[in-house]
């Protein structure tokens, strides 16, 4: 789900992806590149984002991954169903976790 | 910059993957890895140690590599939907299901072990005794198209007799009439002696009329059969020797073919050597041509030959016996006398190889197949138990959406293999069994020398196997395949066991319980009937007495012959140890009868031709002494009844109550049909003596002395003392003093000749009485299993009941009663059958009814006890419970 909702908004590339999850989770979660590219490569398989080779002026090329319909339909399951457990979660235990 | 395209090649090669995909992965990790790099240089770290950490992160356990392959290497599998019914593909789902029950059953070795040990005595047993069947009866004999291969028999349909030897006249005339046969030849038994290097010798041979061995369709091994000339008077010095006797005689030597022989005196040359399956007529080794001479058309009484036949083929049996009973009935108005009461039987030579066997092969056949019954009901309640435990795989595959059908041949296929795996096992057990039986073949059995494990056996074993698994395989598969959720929620295997398995697993004891009382009650019957035998008097005293017969060379004249018995005796009796000493024509329990028609001076004599006969023996005085027979009456025969004075004989208290009822024989006088007819007194009455078995009954005897007409074939019987064994060469040496190149025929103790009698019996019941007590194990494994396992099931309620106060002996009726009443239920069927099938074996049974209330009772208490001892130690074991921990069980 932390992959599917990084590339929600905008494509981004494999380093970019790992750089944010250590960044927005305050180095909690951490991807490696052994563990990355694996797993984006699943979701890619499995038709939940794509991937594209992109070049910008003055850099190399990078492959940018985006989110597929499909992918956007998972996400909203996914966050619905977790937004439900942590509100269950909260009612029993008064765990907020916003 | 490291160069961090070629460590990353390095490791991504090794996935051998499409060359455009391993570029694309290379490139976009190498870019990766130098982010990494590059941010880790400007968070302070110097070069070696940023290299260090991101190269640490590439080859991180493995997980790369591992997870890459797994993705980029295969089509991702979507997730099975419960309930959805999968791509089915017969062939791969068989081939899963075998591994599948491959692995269930070595998951649980107990159970398989024990299972695949109760199926393979089952199968082992039928695959061994198929065995024998198929050698002795199925296979065809060794002989040229052995189908149209018959024996003829003279028989004398009022008199009870279906087979008599056939005289060499009735031969010549059947053989000149008929037209259904391609070729008919004669058969008589004789005796050559050999007297070579070393201790002469004794041979027992047939001399065979023209046309034998191509009746047989047998060639020699080694050598020829006998040409047409050699039927002829003066080229008839020839002989064809067994396989056997040139082996252990002659020690295999191939030189021995056209040399000479000293048999009887003259010399013979060994013309063939037959092949070692060539055994008829049997126990015989040598063959020599039978010449006819002008005398055999008078022959008409004596009976002593064997006639085979080939029929021609496009005529049936029936055909052929219906053209001698033509001929038979034209011969009776032809020779009133002789041939009046005389028909023909035709039989075939496999049924009269095999006929006697094949009851008790049957029957043994039958026997073990329930053997295997009992074993089936014991796995098929292993399997019921094992089921139960198994309950919830079951129920979750049916939940996931296996269909019923694929779950029966889930189970099937496991009792496929069990069934498999115990036919191997069991072939094993078989060989080991074959060979017993053949270390223990005191019935002589014919051709059972050749049974082994071949590819009939082989395929017999398969084939049981096959019903095996399906026999004690479908009743759990169909229990089972029930779809049953509620055991999905269910911990234990208590709430498992509905009453319908209880009564399953019930009644499969019950057909266990029953099946064994039918083989016991079968065992049980031939022990009594082998007890009664044994309990028979046959009249003489067995003990210590050693017979030794002899065949005088023909040319013996009657003073010669009489001269040597005489001198003989007189030796034998001065050596140490010998009680008494005599001659007899015919001893009993060596196959020498010889009948005498007679008539009864002063009684109205029958119609010529139906006079009434009885057994003639030929006997020296001793005789009586040295058998132990009681004198009855008058006296015996003594040595002072000689040629030519009046004629004496005496006769058994058979023949004096047969023909001299309320009266006196002593004094009166026999008119005896020799050759002529001669007047003799008797003067005395013996008692009775059985002849040809200890299952017959006494006949009409006469004794005559031998001096009055001494025979060329006759038996020494010696009384010794304990030491008998020892006697023999003592005896041997004090004959041969008198006559240095004596032979000897048979030597035998008495007792040992007895006891050869009941050979086929003692065999019988080896193999029946083995049967049944494995039928009795298995039926008292299969109780106490059933009872222990339902104790175990009642755990829980055995502690509710004693913490409310139940004694442990209230525990123990309560499960003993269990035991027994099931056990009862069997018994009662089991006896039932027994009575309906044991009807069938009364040939085999002597001095006791099939039904015999004495046999039955006793069987069903030993298998009460049985089950007494086997649910007795469950129970025992329950009380030992203690009621907080059966409580809290589960």
């Amino acid at each position: 789900m932390l992959i599917l909702a990084l590339v929600e908004d905008r494509p981004r590339h494999g380093y970019e992806i790992a750089k944010l999850i250590d960044q927005r989770s305050l180095g909690v979660l951490q991807f490696n590149v052994a563990s990355l590219y694996p797993m984006l490569y699943r979701l890619e398989k499995r038709g939940f984002i794509t991937g594209r080779w992109i070049e910008k002026r003055g850099e190399r090329r990078r492959r940018f991954y985006k989110l597929t319909p499909a992918g956007k339909k998972i996400l909203s399951a996914q966050r619905q169903a977790w937004k439900e457990f942590f509100a269950a979660l909260d009612r029993v235990a008064g765990i907020n976790p916003a | 910059m490291p160069d961090w395209k070629t460590d990353v090649r390095k490791h991504v090669r090794t996935l051998r993957l499409p060359p455009q995909r391993e570029l694309e992965i290379i490139e976009e990790l190498t870019l990766h890895l130098e982010g990494r790099f590059q941010d880790l240089l400007s968070d302070g770290y110097n070069r070696d140690e940023a290299y260090r950490l991101a190269t640490s992160e590439l080859l991180e356990s493995g997980v790369l590599i591992r997870d890459l392959q797994k993705i980029e290497s295969k089509v991702v599998r979507e997730p099975v939907e419960p309930g959805t019914p999968g791509s089915s593909n017969l062939i791969a789902d068989t081939w899963q299901d075998v591994r599948y029950g491959m692995r269930a059953l070595r998951h649980s070795p107990g159970f398989t072990l024990l299972a695949v040990l109760l199926l393979a005595i089952g199968i082992g047993a039928n695959s061994a005794i198929f065995g024998i069947v198929n050698s002795v009866l199925l296979r065809p004999l060794p002989y040229h198209a052995a189908d149209g291969i018959m024996t003829l028999w003279q028989n004398n349909v009022k008199a009870g007799v279906a087979r008599n030897d056939v005289s060499p006249a009735n031969f010549l005339d059947w053989k000149q009439q008929s037209r259904s046969f391609e070729l008919m030849a004669g058969i008589e038994p004789f005796g050559f002696s050999m007297i070579g290097t070393g201790e002469p010798e004794q041979f027992r041979a047939w001399l065979v009329t023209a046309g034998f061995f191509e009746i047989m369709g047998s060639q020699a091994l080694y050598g020829r059969t006998f040409t047409a000339d050699e039927y002829q008077p003066g080229n008839n010095q020839v002989v064809v020797i067994s396989y056997n006797l040139w082996q252990k005689r002659f020690g295999g030597d191939k030189n021995l073919l056209n040399q000479k022989l000293t048999l009887n005196g003259r010399p013979f040359t060994v013309v063939g050597i037959m092949p070692a399956d060539f055994q008829f007529p049997p126990d015989r080794d040598i063959w020599a041509p039978r010449i006819i001479r002008d005398s055999d058309f008078q022959l008409r009484g004596p009976t002593y030959w064997n006639v085979v036949a080939r029929l021609k083929p496009d005529v049936t049996q029936a055909q052929a016996q219906n053209e001698l009973n033509g001929i038979a009935a034209r011969l009776a108005t032809q020779y009133p006398d002789t041939n009046g009461e005389m028909g023909v039987t035709v039989e075939s030579l496999s049924e009269l190889l095999t006929g006697k066997i094949k009851s008790a092969l049957l029957l043994f056949l039958g026997a073990v197949g329930l053997v295997l019954l009992i074993a089936c009901a014991n796995v098929g309640n292993l399997l019921l138990m094992r089921g139960t435990a198994r309950q919830r795989e079951f129920a979750i595959r049916c939940a996931l959406g296996a269909s019923r059908v694929r779950v029966i041949r889930q189970l099937l296929i496991e009792s496929f293999l069990l069934a498999f795996l115990s036919g191997g096992v069991g072939l094993v057990m078989a060989s080991l069994a074959l060979r017993l039986i053949l270390y223990f073949n005191t019935a002589k059995i014919p051709r059972l020398d050749q049974v082994g494990i071949d590819f009939a056996v082989l395929v017999f074993t398969i084939v049981v196997a096959t019903l095996t698994a399906i026999v004690f395989g479908l009743i759990p598969a169909l229990e089972f395949s029930r779809p049953n959720l509620q055991a999905i929620t269910q911990d234990g295997e208590r709430g498992a066991v509905g009453p319908v398995r209880r009564r399953l697993r019930d009644a499969l004891v019950v057909v266990e319980v029953a099946v064994a009382i039918v083989l016991l009650t079968g065992a049980g019957l031939l022990v009594r009937s082998f007890m009664n035998l044994l309990r028979v008097d046959p009249g003489f005293q067995k003990e210590h007495v050693l017979a030794l017969q002899v065949f005088l060379p023909r040319g013996f004249k009657a003073e010669q012959a009489t001269a040597f018995f005489d001198q003989s005796l007189e030796k034998i009796q001065q050596l140490p140890g010998v009680q008494a000493a005599a001659v007899v024509a015919s001893p009993p329990f060596i196959d020498l009868e010889t009948d005498v028609p007679f008539t009864v001076e002063g009684q109205t004599p029958p119609p010529k031709g139906n006079e009434p006969s009885a057994f003639y023996s030929e006997v020296s005085a001793g005789y009586l002494d040295a058998m132990g027979i009681p004198l009855r009456a008058g006296r015996f025969v003594s040595n002072d009844d000689r040629t030519p004075s009046a004629p004496v004989i005496v006769i058994n208290e058979t023949m004096a109550r047969r023909y001299f009822p309320n009266q006196n024989p002593i004094g009166r006088q026999l008119n005896l049909i020799l050759e002529n007819q001669v007047k003799v007194e008797i003067v005395g009455v013996v008692g009775d003596v059985l002849h040809s078995g200890l299952d017959t009954q006494p006949r009409p005897e006469l004794f005559a002395s031998y001096r009055q007409s001494p025979s060329t074939q006759m038996t020494f019987v010696v009384k010794t003392g304990p030491e008998s064994e020892v006697m023999v060469n003592q005896i041997k040496a004090a004959i041969r003093t008198v006559n240095p190149n004596q032979t000897f025929a048979r030597v035998a103790p008495m007792e040992q000749l007895v006891a050869d009698s009941l050979r086929q019996r003692r065999f019988n019941l080896f193999l029946l009485v083995s049967f049944a007590l494995v039928a009795l194990g298995l039926a008292a494994v299969g109780i106490y299993g059933s009872i222990n396992y339902s104790t175990q099931l009642r755990t829980r309620e055995i502690g509710v009941r004693m913490a409310l106060g139940a004694q442990a002996i209230d525990i123990l009726r309560m499960i003993v009663l269990q035991g027994l009443t099931i056990t009862f239920a069997g018994i009662i069927i089991g006896v039932v059958t027994a009575i309906m099938l044991t009807r069938l074996m009364s040939g085999l049974l002597f001095g006791v009814s099939a039904n015999d209330p004495v046999t039955l009772v006793a069987i069903s208490l030993l298998i009460l006890l049985i089950a007494l001892i086997a649910s007795y130690v469950p129970a025992w074991r329950a009380t030992k419970l203690d009621p907080l921990i059966a409580l809290r069980y589960e």
